[in-house]
């Protein structure tokens, strides 16, 4: 778990990576740097992606590969794990998460997240 | 620990029901249920075993109402009275305001009832509670029973009321000497607390 | 507490009496609740003690539609738990435990130092009491 989070905080400009459990909202591993509460991201980020699954769903589009929310500040980049076809419906899986700086490079934070996410489901 | 909310004005004291197995607690706090109205009492839980026999605790409210403007509750609880229950006895009494001792009247249960008592006092003073300043009720039930087979209400004060507190004889099935019981014990629970002197 | 989406919450004792409520709608719900989770706190406090390991944090307890997560704290007059129960369609355990520490800490923060000065209930107490008592046992 530590090297696919590894090659993800690799990344300039990324502060932290977490796995997260998408049903209950808790970490499940973290790598983050001082100052960054990984609790209360996972917990949030566990109840937005529900949220955002159910707005997917209503919109047809199928259930959310990739999510990009963009700060001032920084960014919170998300892939939820779990195969397209189970993820609409159980919600079941893993979050893949990274905090970065506003700048960062997303195109390579995303590929690095899908990564870890397909090394894990 | 009795809770007086002096912001929202509400009493909360404890009352526990303890004894020897069988002795007739859960019976108190059914007759209790029976017959108290609807609106001043809560749902009764039991956690008994498949049996009946209780297993944890039992459980009642009762809403004596408003007092000195305040708006008075009682809860009641029973301990299991099986002997290996005790670290679950000793849990229910945590903070109980006042005790009710249920003994069985039947002479051949008196070694039961003192080693009831015995009990009550030791897992008191695990609580750091000295049994003689708590507020305590005796009651000797099944009096019912053939004379035969029963001790007196002297009898049974001289062999387990050495604090000579208030007792009562009962026959809880049927309800003799169940209010009287709680009557008694309530008075001395709440008049302990308008005194002001700390509950345990 | 809003944030996190609890239906109910208790702040209890360990006596299992209720400090404050939200969501209960009835007053004696609100007892069977408490005195059941006094007793589960107790109970496993007591298991910790006998496994001869620290007390156990929090306990959470997940059915097909509704969570319930029980914790204790101490405060500075003793020892606290909290009960909340909410919907897993909208809330999560890390929600949960997030809303709990921050109300953990607040009430750790209002709890009051020392002892307070004892009040004193009015002298007609004990006539009320009797006529109460009265009325409710009949006799």
């Amino acid at each position: 778990m530590s090297t696919a989070l590894d090659l993800i905080t690799r990344v300039r400009g990324v502060r932290g990576a977490m796995l997260v459990s998408a049903d209950d909202g808790i970490v499940v591993a973290e790598q983050l740097m001082e100052g960054i509460k990984g609790s209360a991201v996972a917990a949030l980020a566990a109840s937005l992606a529900g949220r955002l699954r159910r707005a997917m769903e209503a919109a047809g589009t199928g259930a959310s590969v990739f999510w990009h929310l963009q700060g001032e500040q920084g960014a919170l980049l998300v892939v939820p794990g779990g195969k397209a076809s189970e993820g609409a419906g159980g919600g079941a899986g893993i979050l893949v998460v990274a905090v970065a700086e506003p700048d960062v490079n997303i195109g390579l934070v995303r590929l690095e997240l899908l990564r870890a996410a397909e090394a894990f489901i | 620990m009795s809770l007086v909310n002096f912001t929202s004005r509400e009493i909360t004291c404890k009352i526990v029901y303890y004894g020897p197995g069988r002795s007739g607690k859960t019976t108190n706090l059914h007759y209790v249920y029976e017959r108290v109205p609807e609106t001043r009492r809560g749902r009764m839980v039991s956690l008994a075993t498949q049996t009946d026999r209780t297993l944890f605790f039992d459980f009642l409210p009762i809403d004596l109402g408003q007092i000195s403007g305040f708006s008075t509750r009682f809860q009641l609880y029973t301990v299991p009275g099986q002997v290996y229950y005790n670290a679950t006895r000793r849990l229910v009494l945590q903070g109980a305001d006042g005790v009710v001792f249920v003994g069985d009247s039947q002479a051949r249960q008196l070694d039961e009832n003192l080693e009831s008592l015995q009990n009550l006092q030791s897992n008191l003073l695990e609580h750091g509670v000295d049994v003689r300043t708590v507020p305590l009720v005796m009651q000797y039930n099944k009096q019912d029973l053939p004379r035969e087979l029963i001790l007196t209400p002297p009898e049974l004060d001289d062999a387990l009321n050495f604090r000579a507190v208030p007792s009562f004889p009962a026959d809880a099935l049927h309800g003799t000497g169940v209010f009287e019981t709680l009557k008694r014990i309530s008075e001395l629970v709440l008049k302990r607390l308008a005194a002001g002197s700390p509950a345990v | 507490m809003r944030e996190a989406s609890v239906r109910l919450v208790l702040v209890l004792t360990p006596a299992g009496q209720v400090l404050a409520q939200s969501g209960f709608s009835r007053a004696v719900d609100v007892m069977s609740a408490a005195a059941l989770a006094a007793a589960i706190v107790a109970s496993t406090a007591e298991l910790a003690r006998q496994l001869q390991q620290p007390p156990f944090a929090a306990l959470s307890h997940q059915g097909p539609k509704h969570g319930f997560f029980l914790a204790s704290f101490t405060a500075e007059r003793g020892s606290l738990a909290v009960l909340a129960v909410y919907d897993l369609d909208v809330s999560s355990l890390g929600l949960v435990q997030l809303f709990y520490e921050q109300l953990a800490a607040e009430l750790k923060a209002a709890s009051p130092k020392g002892t307070v000065a004892k009040q004193v209930l009015a002298a007609d107490f004990e006539r009320e009491l009797t006529d109460s008592l009265n009325t409710l046992f009949g006799r």
